[in-house]
């Protein structure tokens, strides 16, 4: 096992490795830079200086070599559209918010769509079901922006019960240090698509555990509904969904530009946009950086899950594999 | 009720106690800047009985000793806060650093030599008077005294001086170095690196006079100083240019100073009590909240935010401010920055080097039905020429409307005699778009339907990204056959909008007589009437050779709530129309809250 795991840390630095080059030669392919020439030409002696300035006279392949030593270092360089930082201290600082949100929005959407899905799968056909799959097939259809203006519109504008945006130290909090109403619209319009996904999925794959021989035998050996649901459907039930959601928590993590933007929280989220309109190579490389890593790690960690959750599942070996 | 009136009690019990304890708070809350001055005039009040009218009188007195208007809310109460786009690209508050890089609430911390009144002539600003040398190459600007910094140094030509010094050196490598380029003395050659910065056209002689001098004769150089945005030499030398990016560097002549600095949430200023300047403020505080502006519509309508600019709004919006009394009223039209849209061509090449292909299209487009059905009147009137109604040597009276008039007959006509009757031939066209939102997108493609109907050819319109389309635009010879852009003036003065059509400029377009008039007419020294005139030929030069096809000018404008008042804002200029004009940048001197606010449920004093 941990010589597996190790092997599979070892490619995903191989891995990163190809992102850099692809980033990097894509990012610079694209035309412009990170200097606006929107009104008027710039004389070609300030264009130069703009491109000293930003490093970017130097040839590509020593740009890159460049990069890659600093980010040896963890230096990761200087955004250029916050230059009186750096990106480390960028990202970090932002992320933090972003992933307490996307951490809320996993608990919320996670457990309630599991809740959800087994309950539809259970009383299949009953009014229940109808509910869930309705409410399901209007998270994954409606879009999120869109979510957040119609709670944004009915809780601050006409009931104003909620803050209409933003994100308060935690002495302004409604409960001090402990919870925020700002949390609430965030992360229940960024929890809808998410959650409808796990509960469509729950559902689908519970019906079909809930059918098969093995529930029939513990039925007939009498065990309690309870037990049968948690101990035998749900744990069965669970292998496929982990392939399909897992991956959903990079997503999650890294922030949503339209939840983020809408709601006023200052995360991590709209930099994935900003970064490529300005042409902000410092903080684009970093960003893909850091989600190929996530990514890299969600998979490995599903993959752990997979050999907990069914003991036939072995890693790194052929034995018993699946 | 009880409520309220308990708080207003309560605040004036406070600002009596402030009185006779410091005898230096003029409001109970929020609390004034540390290093604000005690008013000498002010003594503490000597009986406790005269307190709480002493309280009354000073709550609406500002900081300055200055009494608000009749009609103003307290002095507490002066807050005003706009949206900031949670998308832009932000880094420093000084035009002198990052033109395109600009915080919301920007370019406060200072006042320019100049500014424009309301019908955009150009009055003094920090400057008291200048003059020009008789050859026309120098320009002696004369400060006023007294002026200072917020920490107590004072403004001196010096900090200009350093300020231009600091945007010619390559090292800074302004993104607005153009601006300058072919106007002060050796300006091209110290971008460039072949003179030191020192060598420029701008020199201090004494503290209080400044000295301008121009490559050539250039009699719009006062309007170019409503750019001329000064930053502090000594905070310069110690910190660098983004000393005003840090709430402990930043220091400012002008009439706010930073106070908080949360790049992505919040910005505030609040009035600068060192400021000896021509706009002292009513407001006492100003604060730009970061949010995705397509959510500032429903912010304004729920009293969070105070003003929401035009382009902001989208037709929906509109549609709800034109059927409300009050909103309508309080959406405040303007010229903006004169801002034009057109079509460009590349007629390098075929087949827009046929300038009947050019006339074809240029009276292919239905301007009025466009302007009445995609843009709404509030928001364009169709365009037959580059500067806008009221704008410097523009055409008034509406002569050049002939040349590119809508006629799909005439249109025709010219595509035939081109080659392609009735469309036959003409090769398929794609029409750029520079980055347009949903609404310009419309009425592009409405241009483009309006054209490919008439004209029965085919266009397809395809929106680039910014930086791609400028890239292609820019590129000589250009890699961009027929597009779509806008553009609006820099400073008032017909050599910038006329100027950028010159065959050196950023269109593929040349016409050797327009180049040499406007060339002649930007240097021309002397005879105002004439220069406006040689202006006026060059325009229609520009309309008739169809450099490009003129859609519409843009009527900007503001949505503000109806309790900021303020003559700036709420008087009409000699055309008749009451708004925020651009480089009215004195109305920060004139804005305040009216009592009206009371009637709303707003943010302050939440």
């Amino acid at each position: 096992m941990t010589r597996y795991i190790l092997g599979r840390l070892i490619s995903l630095i191989f891995v990163l490795w190809v992102v850099s080059i692809i980033t990097f030669t894509l990012m610079h392919s694209v035309p412009g830079g990170p200097f606006d020439e929107g009104k008027q030409r710039l004389p070609p002696a300030a264009k130069e200086n703009l491109l000293r300035k930003y490093g970017l006279d130097q040839p590509i392949w020593k740009q890159y070599l460049k990069y890659m030593w600093n980010a040896l270092h963890f230096d990761f360089g200087v955004p250029y559209q916050v230059p009186t930082t750096t990106v480390t201290a960028l990202i970090a600082k932002t992320w933090i918010i972003t992933a307490q949100v996307g951490a809320m929005t996993i608990a919320l959407a996670y457990g309630f769509g599991l809740l959800a899905g087994l309950l539809a799968a259970y009383y299949q056909n009953s009014w229940i079901d109808n509910v869930v799959t309705f409410t399901a097939m209007l998270g994954i259809t409606v879009p999120n922006f869109v979510v957040a203006l119609w709670l944004i519109l009915i809780f601050s504008v006409r009931l104003k019960v909620l803050p209409s945006g933003g994100w308060s130290e935690p002495d302004h909090w409604l409960i001090p240090g402990v919870f925020s109403k700002d949390w609430i619209m965030p992360v229940v319009a960024y929890a809808l698509a998410p959650f409808s996904l796990v509960a469509r999925y729950t559902r689908s794959s519970v019906v079909d555990t809930i059918r098969s021989d093995y529930v029939r035998t513990a039925r007939a050996k009498g065990l309690k509904e309870r037990t049968i649901l948690i101990r035998h459907v749900l744990k069965n039930a669970l292998i496929p969904m982990v392939t399909a959601l897992g991956p959903e928590i990079p997503n999650l993590l890294t922030g949503s530009i339209f939840i983020e933007a809408t709601f006023r929280i200052p995360g991590l989220g709209k930099y994935f946009v900003t970064s490529t309109f300005n042409r902000d190579y410092p903080m684009i490389m970093a960003l893909v950086l850091l989600i190929a890593t996530l990514w890299g790690i969600t998979y490995l960690l599903t993959d752990i899950v997979y050999t907990w959750i069914d003991p036939r599942v072995r890693l790194g070996g052929s034995e018993g594999s699946v | 009720m009880m409520t309220k009136r308990t708080w207003t009690m309560l605040i004036g019990m406070m600002v009596a106690f402030g009185l006779l304890v410091t005898a230096c708070a003029p409001q109970a809350a929020p609390a004034p800047p540390a290093e604000q001055p005690a008013p000498e005039e002010k003594a503490p009040a000597e009986e406790p009985a005269a307190a709480p009218e002493a309280a009354e009188e000073d709550a609406y007195m500002t900081i300055y000793g200055e009494r608000l208007p009749e009609d103003a809310a307290t002095y507490d109460m002066q807050i005003y806060k706009v949206p900031c786009d949670i998308k832009g690209n932000h880094i420093t508050f000084d035009f002198q650093v990052a033109v395109y890089q600009r915080f919301c609430l920007s370019d406060l911390f200072q006042d320019q030599l100049v500014n424009l009144d309301k019908d955009f002539n150009v009055i003094p600003a920090s400057a008291e008077s200048w003059e020009v040398s008789e050859d026309g190459l120098t320009w002696t600007f004369h400060i006023k005294p007294g002026l200072q910094w917020s920490d107590g140094t004072p403004l001196t030509a010096y900090d200009w001086e350093a300020t231009y010094q600091m945007i010619a050196n390559p090292e800074h490598a302004w993104d607005f170095a153009w601006f300058y380029s072919g106007v002060l003395k050796n300006w091209d050659e110290i971008i460039a690196g072949e003179l030191p910065p020192s060598e420029l056209g701008v020199k201090a002689v004494d503290d209080l006079t400044l000295q301008i001098t121009t490559e050539t004769p250039w009699p719009p150089l006062p309007a170019m100083m409503q750019f001329s945005f000064v930053m502090q030499k000594k905070a310069l030398e110690e910190h660098g240019p983004l000393y005003n990016s840090n709430v402990e560097t930043s220091v400012s002549a002008g009439p706010f100073i930073l106070d908080v600095l949360e790049p992505g949430k919040r910005i505030e200023l609040v009035a600068n009590p060192m400021y000896k300047g021509y706009r002292q403020p009513r407001l006492q505080r100003l604060i730009a909240e970061y949010r995705d502006m397509s959510t500032a519509f429903v912010a304004f309508q729920n009293y969070e935010i105070d003003q929401v600019g035009y382009e902001w709004l989208s037709p929906a919006d509109f549609e709800i401010i034109l059927s409300d009394p009050v909103l309508k009223e309080n959406y405040l039209r303007h010229y903006g920055d004169f801002r034009t849209d057109y079509l460009l061509f590349d007629t390098y090449n075929p087949p827009f080097n046929d300038i009947n292909v050019r006339k074809a299209f240029a009276h292919a487009v239905d301007r009025e039905a466009i302007v009445k059905n995609v843009y709404g009147e509030i928001k364009a009137m169709p365009a037959y020429s580059m500067l806008m109604p009221g704008y410097p040597a523009s055409d008034t009276e509406g002569k050049l409307k002939e040349y590119q008039k809508y006629d799909c007959d005439l249109a025709k006509e010219y595509l035939a005699k081109a080659g392609y009757p009735n469309g036959e031939g003409f090769p398929k066209l794609e029409m750029w778009l520079r980055n347009e939102g949903p609404a310009m997108q419309a009425v592009f493609q409405a241009v483009a339907a309006s054209i490919s109907e008439c004209l029965n050819i085919q266009i397809e319109v395809s929106n680039k990204d910014f930086k791609v389309y400028m890239d292609a635009l820019n590129a000589k010879p250009t890699q961009l056959q027929f597009g779509a852009v806008s553009y609006g003036m820099d400073f008032l003065d017909p050599a910038n909008l006329l100027g950028i059509w010159l065959s050196t400029g950023r269109h593929s377009w040349k016409n050797d007589e327009f180049d040499r008039i406007v060339r002649e007419a930007s240097s021309l020294v002397g005879d105002p009437e004439k220069r406006k005139a040689m202006f006026q030929e060059a325009e229609r030069i520009l309309v008739d050779d169809v450099g490009g096809v003129f859609i519409a000018h843009r009527w900007q404008g503001d949505l503000f709530q109806p309790f900021i008042q303020g003559d700036c804002i709420r008087e009409p200029d000699s055309q008749g129309i009451a708004a925020w004009h651009w480089g009215n940048d004195w109305c920060w001197g004139n804005i305040y809250i009216s009592k009206d606010v009371y009637n709303y449920d707003t943010y302050r004093g939440k």
